[in-house]
């Protein structure tokens, strides 16, 4: 089968509008997974992925379609990653595709990550396939989504195609339009062999598992390929297809997409968005938009108990195997002890990650107030990065600090309007476009500080819109910010593991609802506590910890003297399985609390 | 009064107090907040447990007279008068005499003439009388067994029999019980004049019926409520003439119960009977909880084979400030730290310090004393206590 009948493309989509559902039944139609072996989302096999209905790692598949025109088309379905975290994953899935089919609930309209998707799609130079899915639904606004076709992301409105993946409405439209119009594998012209990673594998067995898409010659086991982004050089083992599970082939040709086993058995080595080429007859130039991905936002873990330390070591070491993008150094905090400083492509990754270690490695952890990485310019010109609050130079020390924006598309309700502007102004922000994109909502552009969108943004995104508000960012530039280092105290001890970096204007607030959560957290104790916030030694908020009133037990006589001892000494006994802060006990659970709520 | 506190370091010298603790483990039913061990009298039953004390008690080695004496339970009031007598005569026989105080717990249904008669006769100074409380619909609620009528009957009969001290038990944040209700249940005691009257805040005990509604949700603690009640107890019994000497019990003067005061300022005492605590001879420790196993214990002559610790300086000096600081004398620390130099002595000046500072604790002279707020955290700064002392301990 020449190159010339295999198609590539990705579906891309904002959450819940059907990725998944629609798959699946192009699997279905095509015979690619029988009816029998059929499970509801069969691409997202990890757990966490089908509970959250989202996809981390990419699940490509091979399917075979004979079309109208009587031929056997190989099409190779790219499943990304659908989360802003993800998004240099995603542009690198979609950069293995030629076309890629655009999902829009009908009943729901166009949403951010729709907009960025798209975006993303056309930088790609992809064939867009407009898709109007859930058509069967009875709130279906077809008119709607047509016309938002047309203004918001200027495709052609006839262009689409109408489809319901649950019933099964548009399956053959939509294999027959990736068929006539999403083009052939591009490249293949080129001299060398070129394949593009575009994620991997960690398998204990047979190491590392780059997941390629072949853009010209051929690859086999045998071969000594090489790795250009480094020069690395590893003997193929195996080649092959997704079917959707792994199917070794002889060889992987010209606008194939599969898997290659190589003799690299370290994961970091094969990076996402290198260019694998044949190390005897190698490619010149690599495939373009290969970057190093860096963490964005970084946290302490640190394990509930202290015994647990090198479980929880183990558990990380075992997650970044298969997850390139998540970084992690030991690091010690006076309050929690010793455990790791971790870094995150973003929020969710950070969530999925901690979700993970409780869940698949049994480690109940703790995790510090989450950071982003600063840039403090020293006196002398120097720039250091700073992503723990701990390691904030003096003031006294430095010119300025920088930190990481946005650029943010918000998309929102019209009545919701004002009070999102007051939560993008509380956070910093700076709307400098408004679209209307129907009668009933608009699109906002706006710059925002990265760190003011970690915690609660989109929560309260969500709940201001009464969940019909939709948001998608890509990273902007640092911008000089008059932030300092808020330290909480105590009883006049300094508590590292709540320092956080603000901006001056926010400190007294932040400091005074730091102050309050941990004064309702922490239970009544015997001694007056004392909880204050402070920048550089002036405490600009406290409050007090509730004092304990009462606890004596009435009776006290002869055979109650080693009853009592039993009792006091339990007392004590759970005092010691909580964080002593000086002579305060906090309960562990009051870490999570006060930078779950904040 | 700084005098009976200097006393407590010098236990165990031939003239210092002995107490003598005699279980008396059968009751007609079990009390829903009783954690107690008791169970149901059978003439057999008391037969043997009578047989069994005598027994026990010539296991012990008397190397004094005993002090005083302290008959509780269950309710010793369910033996027979000649039973009661029986008892008596294995005090007298064993304690070298009649001792200077003698108490004994009457529930109010079991108070009859001719018991107190026996009682008295045998020399019973003092009765202590578990009313608990004198609204009907508490009584009710608490599982009890007598009535308002029983009560004021059994007080005037105790009252008429002569005995020098009397004593009432009141329960107080009674489930529902309002603030009002308490301070009515108070006055009703007052207004009987007893000579002694004791408050106990319900606890909620493992092993009760209470425990098993609280851990179902059906009743709720409320530790504010509680302040009141307990501050507002302080305020009325004070006005009425009973000084508080221990966190639950008032006495008016001269009347204060002196065998409780000698457990808490960790003296000696002889504990007979099933579950009964001894602190006597080097050792403390507990007979087994239950009437058969402790028959046959006693049969082989073994007693205190329960929870047995062997009595140091340092433990004395530990429980002395844990249990006196409960007291309103307060505790010589000066004179426990020239009976144990050993002990972690700069900890615990540094608790007794903190405690000071917060207005928990008061300090003059030797004597520590805990102030009212300090009173009602008497249980964590007892951890606190334990915790200076351990402090101290080379780690094993």
């Amino acid at each position: 089968m020449s190159a010339n009948y295999t198609r590539n493309f990705c579906i891309i989509a904002h959450v819940d509008h059907g990725k998944t559902t629609l798959s699946d039944r192009l699997l279905e139609y095509t015979n690619t997974v029988s009816m029998r072996v059929m499970t509801a989302q069969h691409l997202d096999s990890m757990d966490l992925e089908r509970e959250r209905g989202i996809t981390i790692k990419s699940h490509p598949v091979t399917m075979t379609y004979r079309a109208k025109d009587g031929h056997d088309y190989k099409l190779n379905l790219m499943d990304t990653p659908g989360h802003v975290d993800f998004s240099y994953e995603v542009s690198r899935s979609l950069a293995a595709c030629e076309g890629a089919v655009l999902l829009i609930d009908a009943a729901q309209g166009v949403e951010a990550q729709t907009v960025a998707n798209a975006h993303l799609a056309f930088s790609q130079k992809l064939k867009v396939i407009p898709v109007i899915n859930k058509i069967d639904l009875p709130s279906a606004n077809l008119e709607l989504c047509t016309r938002q076709l047309e203004d918001i992301l200027t495709i052609p409105a006839e262009e689409a195609i109408l489809a319901s993946g649950k019933s099964g409405i548009g399956i053959v439209d939509i294999l027959e339009a990736v068929v006539a119009r999403v083009p052939p594998p591009r490249w293949q012209e080129y001299p060398q062999t070129r394949c593009l990673v575009f994620d991997s594998l960690y398998d204990s067995y047979r190491g590392c598992i780059a997941y390629v898409r072949i853009f010209s010659g051929s690859i086999k086991a045998g071969d000594m390929m090489m790795l250009m982004s480094t020069g690395q050089k590893a003997e193929v083992k195996e080649v092959g297809v997704f079917m959707p599970k792994m199917e070794k082939i002889a060889a992987l040709g010209a606008g194939d997409v599969g898997y290659i086993v190589s003799s690299i058995k370290t994961p970091a080595d094969v990076k996402t968005g290198d260019t694998i080429t044949i190390a005897s007859k190698p490619a010149t130039e690599m495939l373009p938009g290969y970057k190093e991905v860096r963490p964005l936002v970084f946290c302490g873990l640190y394990p509930l108990e202290s015994d647990d330390y090198e479980k929880l070591k183990a558990a990380l070491g075992r997650l970044r195997l298969n997850d390139a993008a998540f970084v992690y150094a030991s690091e010690s905090s006076l309050a929690l002890g010793f455990g790791f400083r971790c870094g995150f492509l973003g929020l969710l990754h950070m969530e999925i990650i901690q979700e993970r270690i409780r869940r698949e490695h049994d480690v109940e952890i703790i995790s510090t107030y989450p950071s982003v990485i600063y840039h403090v310019i020293k006196h002398g010109g120097d720039l250091i990065e700073v992503d723990n609050p701990v390691n904030m130079p003096d003031p006294g020390t430095m010119i300025e600090i920088r930190e990481p924006t946005i650029r943010a598309q918000i998309i929102l309700p019209n009545e919701s309007m004002g009070d999102i502007l007051s939560l993008i102004m509380e956070k910093r922000g700076v709307c400098d476009h408004t679209d209307t994109l129907d009668m009933n909502r608009v699109m906002l552009k706006c710059s925002l500080p990265l760190n003011e969108i970690l915690v609660d943004f989109n929560d309260r995104l969500k709940s201001i819109t009464h969940g019909y508000g939709s948001m998608d960012y890509e990273l902007g530039d640092y911008m000089a910010a008059d932030l300092v280092k808020m330290d909480i105290m105590i009883n006049g001890d300094p508590v590292d593991a709540f320092s956080c970096i603000v901006h001056r204007s926010n400190a007294d607030n932040r400091g005074r609802s730091l102050c309050e959560k941990l004064a309702e957290i922490i239970p009544p104790q015997m001694f007056k506590v004392a909880i204050q916030a402070a920048i550089g030694g002036k405490i600009i908020a406290r409050d007090n910890v509730k004092e304990m009133r009462k606890d004596v037990t009435s009776k006290c006589y002869g055979g109650d003297i080693s009853r009592k001892r039993k009792l006091l000494d339990k007392q004590k006994e759970g005092k010691k399985k909580m964080k002593q802060i000086g002579k305060v006990s906090i309960p562990p659970d009051a870490f999570i609390k006060v930078l779950q709520n904040n | 009064m700084s005098g009976l506190a200097t006393a407590q370091a010098k236990a165990s010298s031939a003239h210092a107090p002995l107490g003598l603790y005699v279980h008396v483990p059968f009751c007609a039913s079990t009390c829903d907040f009783c954690a107690f061990y008791q169970t149901q009298p059978t003439v057999d039953g008391v037969g043997a447990f009578l047989a069994s004390t005598a027994r026990e008690a010539a296991l012990v080695e008397w190397t004094r007279p005993v002090t005083t004496v302290f008959w509780g339970g269950g309710t010793p009031g369910m033996l027979a008068a000649r039973d009661l007598e029986k008892l008596a005569e294995t005090v007298r026989v064993r304690c070298g005499g009649v001792p200077d105080e003698w108490t004994v717990e009457l529930a109010p249904g079991s108070v009859t003439d001719e018991r107190l008669a026996v009682l008295r006769a045998a020399g019973v100074t003092r009765v202590s009388m578990g009313v608990q409380s004198f609204q009907p619909s508490l009584l009710d609620a608490l599982g009890r067994q007598h009535s308002l009528g029983q009560i004021d009957r059994a007080y005037e009969r105790v009252r008429a029999a002569g005995f020098s001290s009397v004593n009432l038990d009141l329960m107080f944040a009674l489930p529902g019980q309002t603030e009002a209700e308490w301070a009515a249940d108070v006055r009703a005691a007052v207004a009987r004049a007893p000579d002694h009257i004791s408050t106990y805040c319900l606890t909620f005990e493992e092993d009760t019926k209470l425990w098993v509604k609280l851990s179902q949700g059906r009743v709720k603690l409320d530790p504010e409520h509680e302040v009141r009640l307990y501050e507002q107890t302080w305020a009325q019994l004070a006005a009425a003439g009973y000084g508080q000497y221990e966190v639950s019990n008032f006495a008016r003067p001269g009347h204060a119960c002196r065998h409780n005061l000698n457990t808490w300022r960790m003296n000696e005492w002889v504990g007979l009977g099933p579950s009964a605590a001894s602190q006597h001879g080097g050792w403390r420790g507990a007979n087994i909880a239950d009437l058969d196993q402790w028959q046959i214990r006693v049969a082989r002559g073994e007693r205190v084979t329960e929870d047995r610790v062997a009595l140091t300086p340092a433990l004395l000096a530990e429980d002395a400030l844990i249990f006196g600081l409960r007291t309103n004398d307060g505790v010589d620390v000066a004179a426990w730290r020239a009976r144990c130099p050993d002990a972690p002595w700069a900890a615990v000046e540094e608790l007794l310090g903190r405690l000071a500072d917060e207005e928990l604790a008061t300090r003059a002279g030797p004597v520590v004393r805990l102030t009212d707020r300090g009173r009602l955290l008497a249980d964590s700064v007892g951890a606190e206590v334990m915790e200076a002392f351990s402090a101290g301990l080379p780690v094993a």
